[in-house]
């Protein structure tokens, strides 16, 4: 306050040029790195909130869905991963399926089906994702022409998983990626591996973090696709 | 030899220290500008890396068979162009300021937790967090360490507390996990900041070695300083020597010369002058009136004789090289008989020699012709026109019992140019002098050991002082 004392004094030019060379010397440099500092935080918590940001929670189908055209077998759970062909986020996940394959894929069958929309380039899915995919000992890779798939199994992002077990009831649905395209230890994966060694019955879900696999935002929402798989889980209910 | 204790010694050693200071905040300074330089530079490349890196990894999103820019690539572009900014800006205007360097600690963890963004949480780009350390070790300054180290278990602390899934992997973390994560980066902190210790140190020890490295430099340039002088001097003696021998080589010449021209010359003037009387003395003693031209003419060549007498009898005075006979002898009474053989016409002539002076051992013939010479010197440098002419003779006792004889007019005093070569041979002032009077008192007071010199300013006469050495023997009257 004193250069500011010494403004309203009156007085020379000298005291001002001393005022305003203090405020240059300590005041603005602090106020700029407060505003950095700021800026940078609020900048990096923005990221961190998109990336923490799951896809709309989707209810899965309670059974194996009747209509699909997937081949499920009857001695092992079986786990359907639906990933948008294109989506860097799904890289993250297909690391983690790698480690939950590495860790219990004798115990599991694995299916990934790469989303294909429909009047897109020949072979538009099949990206370094898909040849990752293909490396995973264990793991059968699949095209999902037209979303069909990933409809039946209320899949509306990149990434969801559906474990069913032998009994072709579900028990988990959800990701395996704490955050949106982010390795590493994940309450999705935990579950899985745990569900996979213990056989637990009851239904476990985790969020999911991905590209949504449908340009329509109805996809994002419970709406009609909703009810489409609504209707068709009814109609395949008790039909494993 | 060094003075090892005492007061210059504890005076060098303070001096080396305060240098040994000065050279190591200078080197420390030197190494925060250099590390800012460094990180600017890093800042920059991270920048562009994380560009490249967004538009490689991940540069779409994807809705279906829509694509739209990635987050990242934004995240990229601006967010990583704002952490680099500031320690850009600050680097360029703040080198070496501490605030710099915190805020490059800042940044820099920041870029590790983009960096570990952009890459999908990839195990090997967490990597980076202990390459930072490393790098910020460069500022060897454990605070910028503690910063960088603060920053990460914030970083840790809030996103376990709003996303814990996204740091531990599930949804309810014990409160300490963020320490387990925070727990390598102080591991190697702790290793960092020894290495910075041993580095810090290093940096006082050099800093002590080049502080006395100067110092004896100094020494030694002060010592050659010194030698140098020495040799002027010495040279310059030399020099000096050398003229005097020159001088003296001619003075001896000169004094060949007229020691032979003043024998040759004596026994022709003496005829002449017995030739004179006897022509004087008929013409004189004649009864016939004599004419006054004749008579003229004969008091010219009586008076030229007496000088050209006088003249012969310098030139041998000056020629003749005889050891001073040394003998004990009071300069009081010596001093009247000079002042009683010299012509004073209206000048007062004041012996103040003391009658309790100590007797010096002198030539007695010699010196009394050098107390003639000189007073006979000073009462004609008193104009004839003046009523108060005094030359006064002193003596006294000199440095270390030696013996000092002045002999003082008030005259008009003695030109500076000539006062330089006043008793140099042949050189005089008058119209009537030989110029031989003083340079016979230099040279029987150079054969007494002794020196001689005029002090005078014009207008206030002259004195001129003997310095007899206390070679001379001496004793009390």
């Amino acid at each position: 306050m004193g250069y500011l004392l010494g403004m309203r004094s009156g007085p020379s030019g000298g005291r001002i040029r001393l005022a305003w060379e203090r405020v240059r010397g300590s005041l603005l440099p602090t106020a700029a790195i407060g505003i950095w500092f700021l800026g940078v935080a609020i900048g990096v918590g923005a990221l961190q909130r998109y990336k923490s940001s799951p896809a709309p929670e989707q209810v899965p189908p309670s059974v194996w869905p009747t209509a699909s055209q997937l081949p499920r077998v009857a001695d092992k759970p079986t786990l359907v991963l639906v990933a948008h062909p294109r989506c860097p986020c799904t890289r993250a996940t297909l690391h983690e399926l790698s480690v939950l394959m590495a860790r219990a894929g004798a115990r599991v069958t694995a299916d990934v089906l790469f989303v294909r929309p429909t009047g897109v380039a020949t072979d538009w899915e099949k990206t370094d994702l898909w040849r990752s995919a293909e490396a995973i000992p264990g793991v059968n890779v699949r095209s999902d022409e037209g979303g069909h798939e990933a409809a039946l199994f209320h899949a509306v992002a990149s990434g969801q998983i559906v474990l069913f077990n032998t009994a072709g009831r579900e028990i988990f649905a959800g990701g395996i990626t704490g955050s949106r395209g982010h390795e590493g230890d994940n309450p999705g994966l935990t579950r899985i591996l745990t569900l996979l060694s213990n056989g637990n019955a009851e239904s476990a879900k985790a969020p999911v973090f991905g590209c949504a696999l449908s340009e329509s935002r109805d996809l994002d929402k419970k709406g009609a696709l909703a009810r489409l798989i609504d209707d068709g889980s009814s109609r395949s209910e008790g039909r494993p | 030899m060094t003075d090892t204790n005492g007061p210059n010694a504890t005076a060098h050693a303070a001096a080396v220290s305060r240098r040994a200071t000065q050279l190591f905040e200078e080197h420390r300074s030197s190494v925060y500008k250099r590390a800012d330089r460094l990180f600017a530079r890093l800042m920059v490349a991270q920048w562009l890396f994380g560009i490249a890196l967004a538009f490689a990894y991940s540069p779409y999103a994807w809705a279906g068979k829509q694509a739209s820019l990635h987050v990242h690539v934004y995240a990229a572009l601006f967010l990583g162009g704002a952490i680099s900014s500031l320690p850009i800006v600050l680097t360029l205007r703040r080198p070496g300021s501490p605030t710099t360097r915190y805020v490059n600690a800042i940044a820099q963890v920041l870029w590790s937790a983009l960096l570990i963004h952009l890459t999908g949480g990839r195990i090997e780009t967490h990597f980076h967090v202990f390459g930072s350390l490393a790098f910020l070790a460069f500022y060897r300054d454990w605070r910028v360490l503690l910063v960088a180290t603060m920053v990460v278990a914030c970083d840790h602390l809030l996103r376990g507390i709003m996303w814990p899934e996204s740091v531990y992997g599930i949804a309810n973390p014990e409160w300490w996990r963020f320490l387990e994560h925070a727990w390598w980066v102080l591991f190697e902190d702790t290793i960092l900041i020894f290495g910075m210790a041993d580095s810090i140190r290093e940096m006082r020890a050099i800093a002590v070695r080049q502080a006395e490295v100067e110092a004896l430099s100094e020494r030694l340039a002060h010592s050659e300083q010194e030698k140098s002088r020495s040799l002027d001097v010495a040279l310059s003696d030399l020099q000096r020597s050398h003229l005097v021998v020159l001088k003296t080589e001619k003075l001896a010449a000169l004094g060949q010369l007229a020691a032979t021209i003043g024998h040759e010359l004596r026994n022709p003037f003496a005829a002449v002058r017995n030739a004179a009387s006897y022509v004087s003395r008929k013409l004189t003693g004649s009864a016939a009136p004599l004419d006054p031209k004749v008579q003229e003419f004969l008091s010219i060549i009586e008076r030229e004789l007496a000088v050209s007498g006088k003249i012969i009898a310098d030139l041998l005075e000056f020629a003749r090289e005889r050891e001073p006979q040394l003998k004990p002898c009071p300069l009081l009474p010596l001093v009247d008989e000079a002042v009683g053989l010299v012509n004073a016409g209206r000048v007062r002539i004041d012996n103040q020699v003391p009658r309790d002076m100590p007797v010096p051992s002198l030539d007695r013939d010699q010196f009394r012709q050098v107390l003639i010479n000189l007073i006979q010197n000073a009462v004609e440098a008193i104009p004839s026109s003046a009523t108060n002419g005094q030359v006064i003779i002193r003596g006294e006792l000199s440095g270390a019992s030696g013996v000092r004889v002045s002999v003082t007019d008030n005259g008009p005093g003695i030109p500076h140019e000539a006062s330089t070569r006043i008793f140099e041979p042949m050189f005089t002032t008058k119209t009537k002098g030989t110029g031989l009077g003083l340079a016979i008192v230099a040279n029987m007071v150079r054969a007494h050991r002794g020196s001689i010199d005029v002090k005078s300013a014009p207008g206030n006469g002259a004195t001129f002082i003997i310095d007899l050495p206390a070679a001379i023997p001496t004793e009390l009257a």
